[in-house]
């Protein structure tokens, strides 16, 4: 019955097999139960305080069902997991459900890896004095539909905040064999000596370490989701099947990547994961959508995602990943008579207003006759939205790079973990803020 | 012992504190039995219902109930933090488990003293509107925002939050203090001009959801939201700057570390003062307080059992108080004087605001301050966290923003920056507004109003 069962199941499987055909045996009229929802998480932080190490450990269960009814379509989540919370939470729509007895006991308990607690001390020791804070996430989750039910898997996280002259963050899944040195990296103070691009100058960028998979982020990843396209808040709506940018630009979001931080087995309504191209030749090809928005713009569902057991799935980005082109990363710099080449991104953002977006550069250098020259200070970099995808070059960096700061993404108050690859890239045109 | 009071959709303030109560005194069985001689419980639990209107059915609700408990224990030189979700014994032995499993050694007991504990009386927060008031409150807002504007806008939806929540802290020592509230909000979205696809949102505190006046929170959101339809432009100089509640309020969560008692820092605050040891200028007056009915976050105690007051942050422009966890105020050498906050019980009671708030008494109407400017930027929403560099006297602020020549608009600019010295945009504050309206900030929430700042480098 179960739809991925290689995947460790959060709770007893026999359980869920019988809470699955409890719910097929439900009466599929009105009200439509459409998926149950159960969560366990971990979080473990260990904080650096004045020479001692503290260690703080949090968890979490609930559940949550989602009915639709002729007017409205209600979701119930409740803490804990428990055939009480389930019969509470079913019998809003079906009062007379029959429901397996017992406690949905897990399989193992939800723990941090042996060695991980020593590994997180000693850092926060290494990391003094930036007041760092250590964080390992994990997440077991079942969804259960009708009939059926399905494991969602996703993989242990490890996230890095570095307060003081270093500030920044790190998101990665634990373990990653490339975590020592991006750690290196988080750590290494900004430049002294800095130069702070003239204002309102128009200047190309060259986007490298992996900082352009946050840039496409923003540009493409938050706006082909299927709530801002159906609602016409996203400047891309109407856009599928237009050429929006450089044919050798390939762009899609992958789940299956399960080395990046927004991996899953399957979606957080049970759809199993796989990839889906956003940008096939330059053209817009895909929207991310959760089941309702995958009705409403006839497209595949698939990125339903929830911040925890209390939100209502949502389309979200997984990990957008970039095809790397023929072009030694090297090459897009060389060729500059002036600009800049970004290597730190800090945050970026797109006004729903104006539809402009808004980079903000945490480091890079400024470019001369090919030629990193002067460190560039924190700015910002704008453009149009629409604009921006045309202006990127068609010569595509032959380098991978993930982009291991800026994971942590928020929507709607929901913060979810995301990921991206992408290797270098450069945009012809960016206003200097 | 009584076993754990049901709940049900329709619980009570009476019925949340009862389960509250039956948590701790799990919590207390437990602990007595563990060898922890000093220990803290934090219990809470809430209930929100959230109603999602759009321009046609069907409605999308979202009831939620989160319950959990966490326990601070100290013993012998070590102190250990944990939480488990619900409030059944079970949370309360996996959290006291864990955190006795993880004590570590710390240089001060973080648990402050009984004799230091206290509630103090707050005004009762407003009941929870009936159910209904979402569509109706909604489908009011959407006639008064389109007859308002000529048209121009359109709702595309209304985010109605209610949250009914309850705490309980009780200490080793005996002290227990409990709390029940509730708060209500609504995000809008709506579309702006007829031939344009820009969506504007705005988020609202509704302290009081009987008395909410659809007509004026309309008034509110168009205001702004149809300055964007100005002819776009692009200016840039030093010129004076007019900043919207929302701006003020996000510059204002950016200097928030200038008021914590935060350890391991060198204190950035003495070289941003002046001669006269001001940081801003003499209009501006910051304070916390937990006590009103009207704030956000209303309480008798913070996050560790400090009796709630309104704590005076900055006075005419100058330094006064500090707020700090008893941990941090030890470790910096500060006086107590609370200033614990528990964003969720998931949380260790850390040192920060929960509602800082602009004195906007002797403040001026908006608009006799926009009848005080000559060539002026109108900053009406930030694009990104305002960034400051306390110690490199320094802040950048990017926003959208219109043009103004005498009270009248020039143009909108989509996207401005500006960036300069911190402490000479603070002490060139030479108005503030009485339209304080609440935001939620990534320092909590902070209430603020129209600031007027002179001569401010734009950078375009």
């Amino acid at each position: 019955m179960a739809e991925s069962k290689s995947i460790e199941a959060p709770f007893d499987p026999r359980w869920l097999d019988g809470v699955a055909s409890s719910c097929g045996r439900l009466h599929l009229g009105t009200p439509q139960l459409l998926d149950l929802y159960f969560e366990r998480r971990l979080e473990l932080r260990v904080r650096a305080l004045d020479g001692t190490v503290q260690l703080e450990e949090s968890r979490a269960e609930g559940t949550a069902a989602r009915w639709r009814f002729p007017s409205r379509s209600v979701l119930y989540a409740r803490t804990g997991v428990s055939a009480a919370v389930l019969a509470e939470l079913i019998g809003h729509g079906a009062p007379q459900a029959h429901l397996p007895e017992g406690r949905a006991m897990p399989p193992a308990e939800l723990d941090p890896p042996h060695g991980w607690r020593e590994w997180a001390s000693e850092l926060a020791n290494r990391l003094r004095p930036a007041r760092p804070t250590i964080i390992y996430m994990a997440r077991r989750a079942a969804v259960v539909r009708p009939g059926s039910w399905a494991a969602v898997g996703v993989p242990d996280l490890v996230r890095v905040h570095v307060a003081g002259a270093s500030n920044g963050a790190l998101l990665a899944v634990w373990p990653h064999p490339e975590l020592p040195r991006w750690l290196r990296e988080l750590a290494t103070p900004p430049p002294r000596r800095v130069w702070v691009p003239p204002s309102g100058h128009e200047l190309p960028v060259v986007f490298a370490a992996g900082t352009a998979g946050a840039l496409l982020h923003e540009l493409l990843g938050h706006l082909v989701e299927s709530d801002l396209a159906a609602s016409g808040a996203s400047p891309l709506a109407g856009l599928a099947g237009s050429s929006l940018a450089p044919a050798s630009l390939e762009v899609s979001d992958d789940p299956t990547r399960h080395e990046l931080p927004g991996a899953f087995s399957c979606d957080d309504e049970g759809v199993p994961a796989q990839p889906l191209p956003l940008l096939r030749g330059g053209v817009l090809v895909g929207w991310l959508c959760d089941r309702i928005g995958a009705e409403r713009l006839g497209s595949v569902p698939g990125r339903g995602r929830r911040g925890s057991f209390s939100r209502p799935p949502t389309p979200r980005l997984s990990n957008l990943v970039v095809d790397p082109g023929a072009t030694p990363p090297d090459a897009l710099e060389r060729d500059l008579r002036h600009g800049l080449v970004v290597t730190r991104v800090a945050g970026a953002s797109v006004d729903p207003i104006s539809a402009r977006a808004v980079i903000r550069v945490e480091r890079g250098f400024e470019v001369v006759r090919g030629r990193r020259a002067r460190p560039l200070a924190p700015c910002a970099l704008t453009g149009r939205v629409l604009e921006l995808l045309t202006r990127f070059d068609p010569a595509i960096g032959s380098d991978a790079s993930p982009e291991w700061r800026l994971g942590w993404c928020v929507k709607g108050g929901a913060p979810m973990p995301t990921g991206s690859l992408a290797p270098t890239l450069l945009v012809h045109r960016l206003e200097v803020l | 012992m009584q076993p754990l009071p049901p709940n049900t959709s329709e619980s009570t303030p009476a019925t949340v504190l009862a389960r509250l109560q039956h948590a701790a005194t799990v919590a207390r069985d437990l602990l007595t039995h563990s060898g922890a001689p000093r220990w803290e419980v934090f219990a809470k639990s809430s209930l929100t219902r959230e109603v999602e209107v759009g321009e046609a059915p069907p409605l999308s609700v979202i009831h939620t109930e989160e319950t959990g408990v966490a326990v601070r224990t100290v013993r012998e030189g070590r102190t250990g933090f944990a939480s488990a979700s619900g409030l059944e014994t079970g949370a309360a032995r996996t959290a006291i488990g864990a955190a006795l499993a993880l004590e570590s050694r710390t240089p001060v007991d973080p648990l402050p003293p009984r004799r230091l504990l206290a509630a103090s009386p707050v005004a009762e927060t407003a009941a929870l509107p009936a159910r209904g008031w979402a569509q109706h409150t909604a489908g009011e807002l959407a006639g008064e925002l389109a007859g308002g504007s000529g048209g121009r806008l359109k709702l595309l939806r209304a985010v109605v939050q209610e949250g009914s929540f309850g705490w309980l802290l009780a200490t080793a020592e005996g002290f227990v203090v409990t709390h029940a509230g509730s708060r209500v909000g609504l995000m809008a979205e709506l579309l702006v001009g007829e031939d344009r696809r820009a969506v504007w949102r705005e988020w609202a505190h509704i302290p009081d959801p009987d008395r909410l006046d659809c007509s004026s929170l309309a008034s509110q959101i168009s205001d702004r939201a149809l300055l964007t339809c100005a002819p776009t432009i692009a200016d840039a100089g030093s010129r004076d700057v007019l900043l919207h509640g929302e701006v003020a309020a996000h510059l204002l969560a950016a200097l928030v570390p200038l008021f914590l008692a935060l350890p391991n820092r060198r204190d950035p605050l003495p070289p941003l003062l002046d001669r006269e040891g001001r940081l801003a200028a003499p209009k501006l007056t910051l304070f916390d307080d937990r006590t009103s009915s009207r704030v956000p976050v209303v309480g008798p105690s913070d996050g560790e059992g400090f009796p709630t007051r309104r704590t005076l942050l900055l006075e005419d422009g100058i330094p006064r108080h500090r707020l700090a966890s008893y941990r941090d105020a030890q470790l910096s050498g500060e006086g107590p004087r609370g200033g614990a906050v528990r964003l969720s019980y998931r949380d260790y009671p850390s040192s920060g605001v929960a509602n800082l708030q602009v004195e906007t008494l002797g403040g001026d109407p908006p608009t006799r301050i926009l009848a005080h400017t000559d060539r002026a930027l109108y900053l009406l929403r930030p694009l990104a966290p305002v960034e400051v560099d306390l110690v490199g006297d320094a802040y950048r602020l990017v926003a959208s923003g219109v043009w103004l020549n005498r009270g009248r608009i020039r143009g909108w600019q989509p996207v401005v920056e500006l960036r300069g010295r911190l402490g000479l945009l603070l002490r060139r504050i030479e108005a503030v507004g009485t339209d304080l309206a609440w935001y939620q900030t990534d320092a909590g929430f902070v209430g603020a109003p129209t600031l007027l700042v002179r001569r401010q480098p734009v950078m375009g």
